[in-house]
């Protein structure tokens, strides 16, 4: 191998595949790089819904696929957030946007810390213009105003189907060349690297870079490069996942639902509900799954699949010229959905590493690194969530009872002792979700940086009432997420 | 009436204690914390760190300081960034400036398409003609920087040349002023908790007795409180930085005034030039074990280019740092807590980070009597190692990348392990010319390309999403950022008008 791999073939299905290869060589087109990408039968069944975190726009952008186009082709919708309802007492919302404003410099949250603790009744997500839209079924369009104030960000439910297929017409006018194949063979050379794929019609497609995007398959990855599993860890085995009908107002976030035996999430969109059901089958039969499932959501559920869920990573996503990418890469615990996000990190750090010559080892060993480090920062969201839950059931007991990773230990014990969120590089979240989620939890740190009490009762007092002004003001402003939708995301 | 507040005990009154006090009482509420400052006129100051980064002007303006009192009462001047002289190869220099190297164009870094044009053959500027720091300070000229994100004028920051002495005096007037109560006298003796092994007071030479709740070790090399009674381990990093000893001196004002710190290389170390609105400070830093005290002093009298004002002053020292900076109720801050020679002026630098970490994870006022929650020393302590092992990589890369062939310290250097850290990113940057990104502590992206350029590290390709832009387009917004560059340089006034003008100190104004 001598010369910077100008020929890339990605191995994959759906929308890991086809956001791979079509960022690839919208990026690296220019450059001379031709992608090539094998389509493997799709596993996709209807009514299977995206959750996306704030970043994926702009990944977006450098498709070149702007938002309306976006909706109007999926039918998707916004996502400001998660609503976690556990069985008892108050939800709690988990918003990507903004909670409260710095005051006299300090972060917002310590002094919602200290006033609850005097007896405001105010809840952590009253201070959130994301949050208070998504309460009210609005969404929250940035202005002069809240870019002042904060983070507006936002996600979106994308029906995957229809986003697959948007991916796929990106990547075909961008001039990928398209291969289908029911499997493929993998050709290697003496040194363990991949020479060529041969799709079942026979046809041989070289490369001098593999990308596997088939997801947990991981048909080039395989055997080469160890998965590391997860599984005795984690709380739920399983996955029932169904289809239920619209609902009449589409909720500008996704629900996630506590219960004993697990925990049952709903992503809305204007085609639908996918409702997804975790739990494990020690203490829960798969055959009584669906029932509780139902019952749970409260939705009519069709297409319904049980999977088997295999929670790990590989320690080298890239090894020799195959690069892992999504869940062939990573699968975490699916509690915040995170499978597109982890697809778009790896592509990100591929195309900031595109190797510029044939000995890449530097770009292999940067981004094993740095890849190894971020899914490490997401692993530990829900390892937090767990380890914290204060839930009833075997499911959540044996969740409290796994062991935690160094960092979270960490992280746990920082905020506990000083509501701080220990700051560490390569977070997907801001420290004012980590801290939702911590009081969520029900989480209440012992103190606060010390610097807030120089901050007099009456300023805090007025800053509470403006920031909640500001937020009920703004929130009003709003258009309902339907409405929005009509207008900006093609009807319907 | 007894004070029933916090009590923090800061030992030592050097730039560390005071830096620590002034920010500790800024920071925390009066009414539930009080603190004290021991110090001893009979005991010494380092005081070499009169270069410093830009983040001190954050400290400053969060104490309310206003800049040009200050700069007045410590006879500074500015400093846009760091000269190399000789450290590549003799005869050879660069600076590695405070800002940007040109700006991303299409979401890629700068140095890619500097880079992509290179190879292409356009005939592209040297890098320090993208940056408006280098070329301000080559010029010898400064201005404040331009608020305006769309001037070129927005695109440096600054920081400082002072006599750390004065600083730290200052900062003894405003700190004192605000309530922090200073001792005069020396520690004789130490009492400790039995049971908890805590600090429980300090006994002064004078026969007074100071209890408190936290103590602040900032007692300089000595680490009087932290090595001395909690043994904390030293983590040694001599084999990286084998630099232990520094012969300092100041020497008269010239007229070369530089608007930046002078780094120059030499047979068993570097000399450092700082010229300050008075006086200008010098030193050599060398490693024992490749010359002699004595010859070190003849070179660096040798190298002055004004007359010594004193007699050189030996300062002996061991890079490295301690392996935790908090244990139980001792906190170091400063060289207590650990060493990196001046070569990026990170000493000061250090301690800021080190105090408004210690103001943010201080121990809650109501928790005196009862133990620490031990979590705010592992945060502390995590924070702190951060901040230490990146300033080291980046100081060793001065070292190991250099073609000073033939001298035995420079030989040893270039030729000796490194960090797997360090390694990783030399390797990056050679193959793509690819930076470090990190988020937390030093150094940023652009000082990293500058000191790897400067000494004369050339990565062998760069990032193909450049290829993707049009050369021509490119080649034009090189010529035309250098351009701008230029004009705007030129529009500023002279570093020692401007000084003249905005805060000359009184004696050098009268003079």
């Amino acid at each position: 191998m001598s010369g910077a791999p100008n020929r890339v073939v990605v191995v994959g299905r759906d929308a890991a595949l086809w956001l791979a290869a079509a960022a690839l060589r919208r990026a690296l087109g220019g450059a001379g790089v031709e992608v090539a990408a094998v389509e493997l039968p799709a596993r996709l069944r209807p009514g299977r819904v995206h959750a996306s975190l704030p970043p994926l726009e702009a990944l977006h952008n450098r498709l070149g696929l702007d938002e309306a186009t976006l909706l109007r082709a999926t039918q998707g919708g916004y996502a400001l957030g998660w609503n976690l309802v556990p069985p008892a007492g108050a939800p709690f919302f988990l918003a990507y946007g903004s909670y409260g404003a710095p005051i006299d410099g300090n972060p917002f949250f310590p002094y919602w810390l200290k006033a609850r603790g005097l007896g405001m009744d105010a809840a952590f997500e009253d201070f959130s213009p994301t949050a208070m839209a998504a309460r009210h079924g609005r969404v929250l369009l940035p202005d002069a105003e809240t870019e002042t104030f904060g983070r507006t960000d936002y996600g979106y439910h994308l029906p995957a189907l229809a986003y697959a297929g948007l991916l796929k017409s990106i990547a075909h006018r961008a001039g990928v060349t398209l291969h289908q194949a029911r499997d493929v063979l993998v050709e290697r050379d003496e040194t363990g690297d991949i020479r060529a794929v041969i799709a079942d019609a026979g046809v041989r497609i070289e490369g001098a870079l593999f990308v596997d995007a088939s997801g947990s398959d991981a048909v080039l990855a395989g055997d080469a490069q160890p998965f590391v599993s997860w599984t005795a860890e984690q709380a739920a085995d399983r996955l029932l996942v169904g289809h239920a009908p619209r609902f009449a107002a589409v909720p500008v976030y996704g629900e996630t639902r506590i219960a004993r035996d697990g925990w049952l999430a709903l992503h809305a969109t204007r085609g639908g509900t996918q409702v997804s059901f975790a739990y494990n089958s020690r203490n829960l039969p798969d055959e009584d799954a669906l029932a509780a499932a139902s019952a749970l959501a409260a939705l009519p559920l069709g297409d319904v699949s049980i999977e088997t869920l295999d929670a790990g990573r590989r320690d080298t996503p890239w090894a020799g010229n195959c690069i892992a990418l999504g869940a062939a890469a990573c699968r975490l615990d699916p509690l915040f959905d995170l499978d597109l996000h982890v697809a778009q990190l790896g592509i990100v750090h591929l195309l900031s590493l595109f190797p510029v010559s044939g000995n890449f080892a530097a770009e292999r060993d940067e981004y094993n690194r740095i890849l190894g480090s971020t899914l490490a920062r997401l692993h530990d969201v829900g390892a937090v969530f767990h380890a914290l839950n204060r839930f009833e059931g075997p499911f959540w007991e044996a969740a409290r009872a796994a062991p935690v990773p160094e960092a979270v230990a960490h992280k746990i014990a920082a905020f506990r002792a000083r509501a701080e969120i220990a700051p560490m590089e390569d977070e997907s979240f801001a420290p004012d979700w980590w801290q939702a989620l911590f009081v969520g939890l029900g989480e209440a740190p012992r103190s606060w940086p010390p610097a807030i009490d120089t901050t007099s009762p009456e300023r805090i007092k007025d800053e509470f009432r403006r920031v909640l002004g500001f937020v009920k003001r703004k929130v009003l402003d709003q258009p309902a997420h339907d409405a929005y939708l009509q207008l900006h995301g093609g009807g319907a | 009436m007894t004070d029933s507040r916090f009590h923090i005990v800061i030992v030592g009154g050097g730039t560390a204690g005071w830096m620590t006090a002034s920010l500790l009482v800024r920071r925390l509420p009066a009414n539930d914390y009080r603190i004290t400052l021991i110090e001893s006129d009979e005991i010494g100051t380092v005081g070499v760190g009169e270069a410093t980064l830009p983040h001190i002007k954050m400290f400053n303006d969060l104490l309310g300081i206003d800049e040009a009192a200050f700069m007045r009462a410590t006879k500074a001047s500015f400093k846009l960034g760091i000269e190399f002289r000789d450290w590549d190869r003799p005869g050879d220099r660069y600076i590695h400036p405070f800002g940007a190297f040109g700006e991303p164009w299409g979401g890629v870094e700068f140095q890619h398409h500097w880079l992509r044009a290179r190879a292409a053959g356009h005939p592209v500027a040297a890098l320090g003609a993208y940056s408006f720091a280098v070329s301000a300070a080559e010029a010898h000229v400064f201005d404040l920087p331009d608020e305006d994100p769309a001037s070129i004028r927005s695109t440096y920051s600054y920081a400082y040349h002072f006599d750390a002495g004065l600083y730290a005096a200052f900062l003894r007037d405003w700190a004192t002023a605000r309530g922090v109560t200073r001792i005069e006298g020396q520690v004789l003796d130490i009492a400790r908790d039995t049971a908890s092994g805590d600090l429980t007071a300090l006994t002064l030479k004078a026969g007074a007795t100071v209890a408190g709740e936290l103590f602040v070790d900032c007692t300089g090399f000595r680490s009087l409180l932290l090595a001395g009674q909690f043994e904390a381990p030293w983590e040694d990093w001599t084999r990286w930085l084998p630099c232990d000893r520094a012969l300092a001196v100041p020497s008269m004002h010239s007229d070369d005034f530089h608007p930046y710190t002078r780094s120059t290389a030499r047979t068993a170390g570097w000399q450092w030039r700082i010229p300050l609105q008075h006086r200008v400070g010098n030193g050599y830093i060398f490693s024992s074990q490749f010359i002699e005290v004595d010859d070190a002093r003849d070179a660096l009298l040798a190298n002055l280019d004004g007359a010594p004002l004193a007699e050189p002053r030996l300062l002996r020292f061991m890079p490295g740092r301690r392996e935790r900076s908090w244990i139980g109720n001792c906190v170091a801050i400063g060289l207590a807590s650990g060493f990196l020679e001046p070569l990026e002026s990170t000493s000061i630098y250090l301690i800021q980070a080190a105090a408004i970490d210690l103001a943010n994870l201080m121990p809650r006022a109501e928790s005196r009597g009862t133990p620490f929650d031990p979590a705010l020393a592992a945060e502390f302590n995590r924070l702190t190692t951060m901040q230490y092992e990146r300033v080291r990589d980046f100081l060793i890369l001065h070292y190991i990348a250099n073609r000073r062939e033939g001298e035995p310290l420079w030989d040893y250097l270039r030729h000796m392990p490194v960090p797997d850290s360090l390694a990783h990113k030399l390797a990056l940057f050679r193959a793509r010319g690819a930076l470090p990104n990190y988020q937390f502590g030093l150094f940023a992206r652009d000082s990293w390309l500058s000191v790897l350029v400067g000494q004369g590290v050339m990565p062998e390709g760069h990032d193909r999403l450049a290829d993707s832009y049009d050369l021509a387009m490119v080649t034009a917004k090189l010529d035309d950022f250098a351009g701008r560059i230029a004009r705007g340089v030129r529009a500023m006034p002279g570093h020692a008008d401007f000084i003249a003008d905005y805060c000359a100190a009184p004696a050098v104004a009268a003079a």
